[in-house]
């Protein structure tokens, strides 16, 4: 039946509304139909031609000390499953204890719908095309004596909230991705990575990702061993999106920040970084926007959290706009969390130079081409560990003069980011290996801190 | 067993055979779950997620394709139908591009039940006693204005499974786990430091019923981790160097997992993985001969054993559980399998370690429950064996390795100087670094099966996109020599 379109999702959440028996009702659902073909050396390996809806219902009972309220779940349309949900959500609700910083349920709400965008060829895109990529991949991987492996994908997906408050809000749109990371036969050398994402299938850079990844992979066969050190580091998008990403999941909160756990305690509005250096979360950046409204169907606003190299205030949500008293940006995740808000749609803003130039400033530096397993170690200064991956290269007076080894680094981000040398001009929709996708340049980080290498 | 499920996924069966399928399995999921979490008195995650889909998985021209969708009541078999069909129709298209076909190890398919033991079923306790039951272990950690965070959590869950398969397997299975823990963060003199009972991961998980949570006595623990949290705020931080490190139970869980579950995967080995989980350091040359550790280290992998979280009578390609040795006496013993892999070892039936997230997902090679098996030391007596500037580090805070699971790098939430044969002061964010084979080689000492547990995993990703498995890992404390600590901030 693939992704529920507008009016079935409004149908289904306001049908459900209608039903409920508790003081305060929110209905979200999320709808995401997919077809994805995961790839090696022996072809496609693994695929799936899938959908889900999940129907969240946030149920509230009001008490003279507050909002009581639960969330359930569940996955399907059927009137069992959505009923038994609501009344699920109704008895957790009726025995919670009572919470006065709730807000109650904001009514109407105005969204930019205008973003939206169901592309109806991604949507119809089907395993044959895949196919006909991964052959392409694989092509390419056999002519340089590589071993493939990666994913072609293309999904569509709706979110809708309603609640009693009167607010009634949709969004849809459609992705589709491509990736390929190129290895050495039997893992005995180095290996490539390159990727896509697109709103659009037809926008999809896919032969570009394959030269990339091969690329890459071809000269990185024999990487030899440099030292643990500092060095100056050209990260490229994929590895800034890994480090930022950390930023959003643990300090660019305003609940973050009020339980002492964000490197933005006691720095709001302090130039901690070069003015280069912007980053906003912005769902209606033109370069990947995402859905305009958050968990709770707010629109999300957006915000500048790094502004010239200053440090300005978290996001937040309607509960913790309440409780500081200030506005409320839209950053909601679905409620009730332990989390609090969060930013899902970072943008770095570009600077002004090319990749090359960046390289040519660099006398002795490190080239990265992504990180793997990266994680936070202390979240007041931002430490962060991980692994160099898919292509690290040593850059020697402006030039790159060969492949190294992986390295691991263990870096506080509020120091490196405050060593920010350069930002490059082209910017790219690049993910992590866990969730989450960023706009990011390329970014030059003088004295960036490696503390043990690997084998390979 | 509910014959209509099971004849609903049978016909499904025949559907994809007379469809052309060489082969089909298909699996009827209901999935009931139950997580509860009481921060700083309020509910602050409450949710009651109920799922009912099916997922069809066929092999054509040596492909597999694999489609699912959820179940509503009525339309089961019209959805079957267009899920058998979406599933021959993929790997019909796919297998265009297949450059070696997929080969299957043999499978008997047994018509079996198989359901977990619970003593306390955990649906049946009321909410109310359960909110009574989070309320009391939260409060256990009040008492200091330092603390910004209490945290207490219980999670429940029960997955009924109808499963059948072209060799014949006609299987339903019953799996219920649960668990919790608490946890406090506190801030001051700049820091913020969290302590996490009995493991960090909102607690810790077993298969079975409320009596594990009855067990755990968390309130009993409210008070120690609120202090350990404030003095990790006041403490030094611990330093670099080479020095000697006894890991806890609760450490050394996720030391297994990363470091030895992960790279022992077939299909990470041959590269089927590395586009986002990884690979492996590991190869079948090596099995029988590569030292992987001390001849103290022995690692079981066992989907029998009772707690276990993945613990059930067959996996998702409908193989029996069963119990092998992947490290004896230090030496690498062999791979987790699945029928599509196990062939690649020339081993003619699958570890019974193929599975998958629910019915969403088709399955892939995990983790099964893989335990450090108990030494011979009490705990007392090794630390009392340890020199001055010994470390005894506990309970993960962070974790990371590379993609062949070589270099790892963890930080414990705690840990401990060792002076004069006993734990003394205590230093904050201990970082640990090392290359896997050393690691484990430099292991001289585990603590006898007084101090063994059972520990439970939640949130093991792998996959792209990534499903998430849980398992078990059972380790006792734990002695290893000459560590590279890293003084991380």
């Amino acid at each position: 039946m693939g992704f529920l379109r507008k009016d079935e999702a409004l149908q289904v959440a306001r049908r459900l509304l209608e039903s409920s028996t508790a003081d305060e009702t929110e209905i979200v659902i999320g709808s995401t139909a997919e077809r994805f073909v995961r790839f090696a050396d022996t072809g496609p390996t693994q695929s799936a031609d899938r959908e889900r809806h999940i129907v969240a219902v946030r149920a509230r009972v009001r008490s003279q000390d507050g909002w009581q309220e639960a969330r359930a779940t569940c996955d399907g349309l059927g009137d069992e499953q959505t009923t038994g949900a609501l009344s699920r959500a109704v008895a957790l609700a009726r025995v919670a204890p009572p919470n006065p910083d709730l807000a109650e349920l904001e009514g109407s709400a105005e969204v930019d719908a205008s973003s939206g965008l169901v592309d109806e060829q991604t949507v119809e895109h089907g395993f044959e095309a895949k196919a006909a990529w991964i052959k392409q991949a694989l092509a390419a991987c056999a002519t340089a004596d590589l071993s493939p492996a990666g994913l072609a994908a293309t999904s569509c997906t709706s979110n809708t909230c309603v609640n009693s408050a009167g607010r009634s809000v949709h969004d849809a749109r459609t992705r589709a991705a491509f990736s390929l990371t190129a290895s050495a036969p039997g893992l005995a050398g180095g290996a490539g990575f390159g990727d896509a994402v697109a709103r659009r299938v037809s926008e999809l850079g896919v032969s570009a990702a394959i030269d990339r990844a091969v690329g890459k992979a071809i000269a990185n066969r024999s990487p030899v061993a440099v030292p643990a050190d500092e060095y100056t580091v050209l990260l490229e998008p994929n590895a800034v999106s890994s480090i930022l990403l950390f930023a959003a999941y643990q300090g660019f909160g305003a609940q973050d920040v009020h339980e002492e756990s964000s490197f933005l305690c006691g720095r709001i509005g302090e130039r901690c970084f070069p003015e280069l250096l912007c980053v906003d979360d912005d769902a209606g950046n033109d370069v990947y926007p995402g859905t305009p409204f958050d968990g709770e169907g707010a629109p999300k606003q957006r915000v500048e959290l790094i502004r010239r190299g200053v440090l300005t205030g978290p996001v937040t949500d309607a509960d913790w706009a309440r409780k500081l008293g200030t506005t409320n940006t839209g950053h909601a995740l679905c409620k009730p969390n332990t989390t609090g808000p969060k930013p899902t749609n970072l943008v770095v803003h570009p600077g002004d130079s090319s990749q090359a130039e960046m390289i040519a400033a660099i006398q002795r530096g490190l080239l990265i081409t992504q990180f793997h397993y990266t994680n936070l170690i202390d979240p007041k200064d931002l430490t962060l560990t991980g692994m160099t991956r898919n292509g690290t290269f040593l850059i020697e007076n402006g030039e790159i003069v060969g492949a190294v080894k992986n390295l691991r680094f263990t870096e506080s981000l509020m120091n490196a980011f405050g060593r920010v040398g350069a930002i490059g001009k082209q910017r790219e929709i690049a993910g992590a290996l866990f969730d989450g996708e960023v706009v990011a340049p390329a970014m030059r980080i003088d004295g960036f801190r490696f503390t043990s290498t690997t084998d390979f | 067993m509910s014959m209509e499920r099971m004849d609903l996924a049978a016909s499904a069966v025949d559907e994809a055979l007379g469809g052309g399928a060489q082969q089909a399995d298909v699996r009827v999921n209901h999935l009931r779950m139950e997580d509860l979490v009481l921060k700083n008195g309020a509910l602050a995650g409450a949710e009651t997620p109920e799922e009912y889909g099916m997922g069809v998985r066929v092999r054509l021209n040596g492909c597999f394709g694999f489609a699912a969708a959820p179940l509503e009541a009525g339309q089961e078999q019209r959805v079957a139908r267009e899920l058998v069909e979406r599933a021959l129709e993929s790997a019909r298209k796919l297998s265009a591009a297949v450059t070696r076909t997929t080969e299957l190890a043999p499978l008997e398919g047994e018509c079996a039940e198989w359901k977990t033991e619970c003593r306390i079923d955990p649906f049946e306790v009321s909410l109310s006693e359960k909110l009574g039951f989070l309320k009391e272990a939260e409060a256990s950690m009040a008492g200091s204005e330092s603390t910004v965070v209490r945290l207490a959590t219980c999670g429940i869950r029960r997955e009924e499974q109808w499963q059948a398969t072209s060799e014949g397997a006609r299987l339903h299975q019953v799996l219920v786990r649960s668990g919790g823990g608490i946890s406090t963060t506190a801030a001051r003199n700049g820091q913020v430091q969290r302590r996490s009972y009995p493991s960090s991961f909102e607690g810790n998980f077993k298969s079975g019923g409320w009596e594990h949570l009855v067990e755990m006595d968390l309130p009993s623990q409210g008070a120690r981790l609120r202090d350990e949290s404030l003095a990790l705020c006041d403490a030094p931080p611990c330093p670099g160097g080479s020095r000697t490190l006894v890991l806890g139970g609760s450490q050394l869980m996720l030391q297994i997992h990363e470091s030895v579950g992960h790279p022992n995967e077939l299909d990470r080995v041959f590269g089927h993985e590395v586009d986002l989980a990884g690979s492996s350091f590991a190869n079948p040359e090596m099995i029988g001969g590569f030292r992987y550790g001390s001849p103290e280290v022995n690692l079981i992998a066992d989907s029998t054993i009772p707690g276990g979280l993945d613990t059930r009578g067959f996996d998702d390609e409908g193989v029996p559980s069963g119990r092998f040795p992947v490290v004896e006496k230090g030496i690498f013993q062999g791979f987790h399998t699945s029928r599509e892999w196990a062939g690649r070892l020339g081993e003619t039936s699958s570890r019974s370690t193929s599975r998958a997230e629910g019915w969403f997902n088709p399955p892939i090679i995990r983790i099964t429950n893989l335990s450090l098996m108990p030494g011979t030391w009490a705990f007392e007596d090794l630390i009392a064996d340890c020199e001055d500037g010994a470390i005894f580090a506990d309970t993960v805070k962070m974790w990371s390795i590379d993609q062949r699971r070589l270099n790892f790098q963890f930080t414990c939430e705690i840990a401990w100087e060792i002076r004069d044969g006993k734990l003394d002061r205590i230093l904050r964010n201990p970082t640990y670094q090392g290359r896997t084979p050393e690691f484990w080689g430099s292991c001289d000492a585990v603590c006898n099966q007084d101090h063994w547990e059972l520990w439970g995993v939640t949130n093991c990703g792998k996959g792209n996109p990534m499903q998430v498995a849980e398992m078990s890992h059972g380790a006792a404390p734990a002695r290893f020599r000459k560590v590279n600590f890293v003084e991380a901030t």
